[in-house]
């Protein structure tokens, strides 16, 4: 059993596979700003409605983060043709993203706004700030420090996440690998490359991140 | 001159009475100690004072002027003219020492910040804490955030300074460090009403002191008077008991 690496051979595709990174951080970071309007929106929600609308709020997170986000996806792009709506494969997947991320981060933000301590508040308020110059210069503060560790790594979770867009044949990164590798065959080359791929894209985002949230918000983030 | 008395307060937590009928005043330049086993409602008639907690009864006057806590402006007035001090700090997480001592005055009353600034560098060279401006809370002891509590209260150069059991989370030898910024200030003739556990502090920095139980004043004189020969039974027994140890 002996096999020969030929790298060259997938030389003249990288190209194609860099731009089909680009398309899976498209993805990512659409339906992750999606994701997190949703998220506040739901955690608004829950820390501040009425019943109603936190029971609304609860069935739709229990059944986006206790469904594979495979199967999610799956529903809006073979079941939905089926009541007449006929999503493209990249639009459903960006909707499922979206909608599973919405889910996700109602949950760690509402962590987040229920973390504001209500001691700092009422310091805030004896030093006479207003109701709204507590949500800018307190609560505001605090959660985005709190939250953004968190919404960091579902950030990087949900790059990876984009690779199940292949299956409903979207061409981004893992969907090009599928295609170099029918043309060459050279699978070993193929794949370790696109891993390769993965590994730098999320590494440097979560640097970058780190960064950011160091030196902006000192929250608590180690830089690789 | 400030002066502010209170009378007949009474103020509950829903259905919970904790204040029933206080009267107590305090003059310009004075200490008042508020003293009592813990309930009593020491606390919650500084909490009153500042509009956290509505009062269900009485009145509280302010320079001889009635504040009327359901009246925003006059809600707004007391914040201005009485700073309080938490036994949590209660500093701002987010914020450097400098800013959490600045911030009010600048956002909120409107103050140049550059003024603001060396008044707050003043205020924190006073309370000792000058190489500690640009740290974060999460970075000093209690004891030192407390002083800088105690500063940004002072910043907001108000007539009545309020403290609310501003020892009583600290480590014992972090104690004194802020008991003795206290003792600066009512040398200096700030007006003050302490809320503590501290009875030699409260002795020796009061010029009168209210002992408290169950939501009432049980009595209320001189410090030698309270804690040597108090006239009340209630008094007596709390006293021997705290002065014991």
């Amino acid at each position: 059993m002996s096999y020969t690496l030929q790298y060259g051979q997938i030389w003249p595709y990288l190209p194609f596979l860099l731009d089909g990174a680009l398309l899976s951080l498209q993805i990512a970071f659409l339906a992750f700003c999606g994701g997190l309007f949703i998220g506040t929106l739901g955690a608004a929600g829950k820390t501040f409605g009425g019943p109603i609308v936190k029971r609304l709020i609860n069935v739709y997170v229990v059944f986006l983060t206790n469904t594979p986000q495979l199967v999610q996806i799956y529903f809006l792009y073979f079941a939905l043709p089926d009541v007449g709506i006929l999503l493209s494969s990249y639009v459903a997947v960006l909707i499922g993203m979206t909608l599973n991320a919405g889910a996700y981060l109602t949950e760690i933000q509402r962590a987040g706004f229920e973390s504001v301590r209500q001691t700092e508040m009422e310091a805030a308020e004896t030093l006479g700030f207003s109701r709204a110059q507590q949500i800018r210069y307190v609560i505001m503060p605090h959660v985005a420090r709190v939250l953004f560790p968190p919404l960091s790594n579902h950030y990087i979770l949900m790059t990876l996440g984009t690779s199940m867009a292949a299956i409903f044949g979207v061409e981004e990164l893992t969907g090009r690998a599928f295609n170099v590798n029918a043309e060459t065959f050279r699978s070993i080359e193929v794949f370790s490359v696109t891993a390769l791929m993965y590994i730098v894209i999320t590494v440097a985002a979560t640097a970058i991140l780190a960064v950011i949230g160091r030196v902006l918000l000192r929250a608590r983030m180690r830089i690789i | 001159m400030p002066r502010l008395d209170i009378v007949d307060l009474k103020a509950a937590y829903g259905s919970l009475t904790v204040l029933d009928g206080i009267t107590v005043s305090v003059g310009s330049g004075k200490v008042l100690g508020l003293i009592g086993p813990s309930g009593s409602g020491k606390s919650t008639i500084l909490r009153v004072l500042v509009g956290l907690l509505k009062p269900a009864a009485g009145r509280v006057l302010l320079d001889d002027v009635e504040v009327r806590y359901s009246n925003a402006g006059d809600v707004k007035r007391v914040r201005d003219q009485l700073a309080i001090v938490f036994q949590q700090y209660n500093l701002f997480q987010n914020m450097n020492v400098l800013d959490n001592v600045t911030i009010a005055p600048v956002k909120i009353r409107g103050r140049s910040r550059g003024e603001v600034e060396q008044d707050a560098r003043e205020l924190l060279a006073k309370v000792g804490l000058a190489d500690k401006l640009k740290s974060y809370p999460d970075e000093l002891s209690g004891g030192q955030q407390q002083r800088v509590a105690i500063a940004r209260a002072l910043a907001l150069k108000p007539e009545i300074l309020l403290l609310d059991e501003i020892t009583a989370a600290l480590d014992p030898e972090l104690v004194s460090e802020v008991l003795d910024t206290i003792r600066v200030l009512a040398s200096e003739g700030m007006t003050m009403l302490i809320v503590s556990h501290e009875m030699g502090f409260i002795r020796e920095v009061s010029s009168k002191v209210a002992f408290m139980a169950d939501g009432k004043v049980v009595e209320m004189g001189a410090p030698a008077q309270i804690f040597d020969a108090p006239s009340e039974e209630r008094t007596r027994d709390f006293v021997s008991k705290i002065l014991r140890h």
